[in-house]
């Protein structure tokens, strides 16, 4: 057997596998969406098994574009996976700089970093948004009310009594509204990504050119033009990498948001999706072709950008 | 020049307290959980017993007598094993005739295989339960979650073996071809020394992405399959009256992914940077 053929042989499984779990799924996806199909209905008990004769040509497609939910919730996936991104990859480049050079403790320091991306994302929405960001009985109700207490307590005290009467009482955020889930579920996914994006950069950073820094300080660098001539432009391959990973992984964001905001308006694509499959899988599916095409542009533009610089 | 020592040594020692402020702030929700996780729900929301408190073992006891919980993580393990176990088989022949035989279109297959990920697992839900359920009969079974795990974390596993693979020189190979050594001989006694490592790492982050897979885990099963991801959804408690229990459950299930995760963490950045940062 040639090498050639050998080398074929040997990928066959794994492009295979993959195609058919593309493929069936997806095409199903599609033929349903040209179709009336749904789970319940009295009055036209044929659309609820699926067959050609329900042929509904681009009518899901129509009544998925009309409905009000589905414009919002696009803005609301683009929204919240380009502030995760975004936020990661500041602070992740915040913190690398601040723990790449030596400092007592600094493994540890690490590996407590770490931690939360090894958290799985259904503990990880539970936990936020019941112990810590709920307004009354989590760490932020308790933590409002404690500053709340404090100055009530400081209002009666005499000299600075009339300072604290100035001041407003604080009312908790309720993370559980349509705009606030959102940003529950930004704050979450942030803190779970963040150490992704710090060890990725830190372990760049590594490989910064000593010499080339010395050299610019030697010629007057301040720290600032340092971070935007050398650091930054050095970040610039990991930081492309963190941004892809982040989108194939955010994109499909469901279980947090599930968890956050069930039925309280907050949605991305993947969300509403479910929500039509509850009754209307037409329409479900047509949906979802939707969130492949978002998906594929997201995926051509980063696979594009990315893509080069990795084969090499 | 003493001038310059003083700020250095304060600079270090405000970069120290920084970090370890920033290393401690992104740990303590989860020190949070654990140190609830052995209150009772009645104190567990109350604000004068944050810190001082009596602790009791009764969330962890009752998890395992009302829940269930050992079923759970049996099926976790389970699944999670075998599938990383199939993906490694599917993707390291793979990512082997990539790496050392490539053609022209083997980074387009790459790109490709990548790009399944990004495919919305909410569109194809729908038929992949009206699958399984009414023709197959495989759903809620071990074999149809091992499967889904090992099909969505293959084409991260491929990428990975074939970055890691693609670091061995060339030589080394044709070398071994020079002596006559024979195609499975070179596998065997070359490329997997060389690339264990790799393997190894590769083969725990599947670990770890299969054992928190949420999405598939709970909706390809209801009772016999369950595993982990499915008693935390189960166990939301909505309005929070048992934090205690809440934690005890979550604690039970990240803990032993969260140790796992701290042993490797070092191969595990090198292997999801897709060897672009080194």
């Amino acid at each position: 057997m040639s090498k050639r053929k050998l080398a074929r042989l040997l990928q066959t499984p794994a492009v295979l596998l993959l195609l058919v779990w593309m493929l069936v799924p997806l095409s199903m996806t599609l033929y349903f969406s040209f179709i009336r199909y749904v789970l319940n209905n009295l009055r036209r008990p044929e659309w609820t098994t699926p067959a050609l004769s329900n042929w509904r040509g681009f009518g899901n497609y129509e009544f998925v574009l009309d409905a009000k939910d589905f414009w919002f919730a696009v803005q609301n996936s683009l929204f919240i996976v380009g502030s995760i991104l975004f936020l990661t990859v500041t602070l992740g480049v915040l913190i690398a700089i601040l723990i790449n050079r030596a400092f007592p403790g600094r493994g540890i320091v690490r590996v407590l970093l770490i931690s939360p991306f090894f958290v799985m994302p259904a503990v990880n929405a539970v936990l936020w948004i019941n112990m810590i960001l709920d307004p009354v009985l989590g760490l932020q109700g308790i933590a409002i009310g404690g500053i709340n207490d404090l100055i009530t307590l400081l209002k009666d005290a005499p000299l600075v009594g009339w300072f604290f009467s100035l001041w407003p009482t604080l009312e908790p955020i309720s993370f559980r509204a349509t705009q606030t889930s959102a940003y529950a579920v930004i704050i979450m996914v942030t803190w779970q990504w963040t150490p992704f994006a710090v060890l990725i950069f830190m372990t760049s950073l590594q490989s910064e050119d000593q010499q080339q820094k010395e050299a610019a300080v030697l010629d007057g660098a301040g720290a600032w033009s340092q971070f935007r001539f050398l650091t930054l432009p050095h970040l610039g391959r990991p930081i492309a990498i963190v941004v892809m990973i982040q989108a194939i992984f955010h994109l499909s964001l469901y279980a947090e948001i599930e968890i956050v905001s069930r039925g309280n308006g907050n949605k991305n694509l993947p969300y509403l999706i479910g929500e039509f499959a509850n009754n209307n899988i037409g329409a479900a599916s047509a949906t979802g072709i939707f969130a492949v095409i978002l998906a594929n542009i997201v995926a051509i533009f980063l696979l594009r950008m990315i893509g080069k610089t990795l084969m090499d | 020049m003493a001038i310059v020592a003083e700020t250095n040594r304060f600079s270090k020692t405000s970069r120290t307290v920084l970090a370890w402020l920033v290393g401690l702030l992104f740990f303590f929700p989860i020190f949070w959980m654990i140190l609830t996780s052995f209150k009772t729900d009645a104190v567990a929301v109350k604000p004068e017993f944050l810190f001082s408190f009596t602790p009791t073992l009764d969330n962890y006891i009752n998890m395992t007598e009302n829940y269930d919980y050992w079923r759970f993580a049996a099926n976790s393990v389970i699944t999670s094993v075998f599938a990383t176990i199939f993906t490694l088989v599917v993707g390291i022949p793979s990512a082997y005739a990539m790496a050392f035989n490539p053609s022209r279109r083997t980074k387009d297959v790459l790109m490709w295989m990548l790009s399944t990920k990004m495919l919305p697992a909410a569109a194809v839900l729908y038929p992949m339960t009206f699958l399984t359920k009414n023709f197959l009969g495989i759903f809620d079974t071990h074999f149809l979650l091992i499967l889904v795990l090992s099909l969505i974390n293959l084409p991260i596993v491929v990428w990975m073996l074939f970055t890691y693979f693609k670091e061995i020189p060339r030589e080394i190979i044709e070398a071994g071809k020079m002596d006559g050594v024979s195609t499975w001989g070179e596998v065997r006694e070359i490329l997997i020394p060389l690339a264990w490592g790799g393997i190894a790492s590769t083969a725990l982050l599947c670990f770890i992405f299969c054992w928190n897979e949420a999405y598939w885990t709970v909706r390809l099963t209801t009772t016999e399959a369950a595993t982990l991801s499915k008693l935390i959804e189960g166990n939301r408690a909505p309005e929070g009256l048992f934090f205690g229990r809440l934690s005890a459950v979550s604690a039970a299930a990240v803990g032993p992914i969260i140790v796992l995760g701290w042993f490797c963490q070092k191969q595990l950045v090198q292997g999801l940077t897709f060897g672009a940062v080194k």
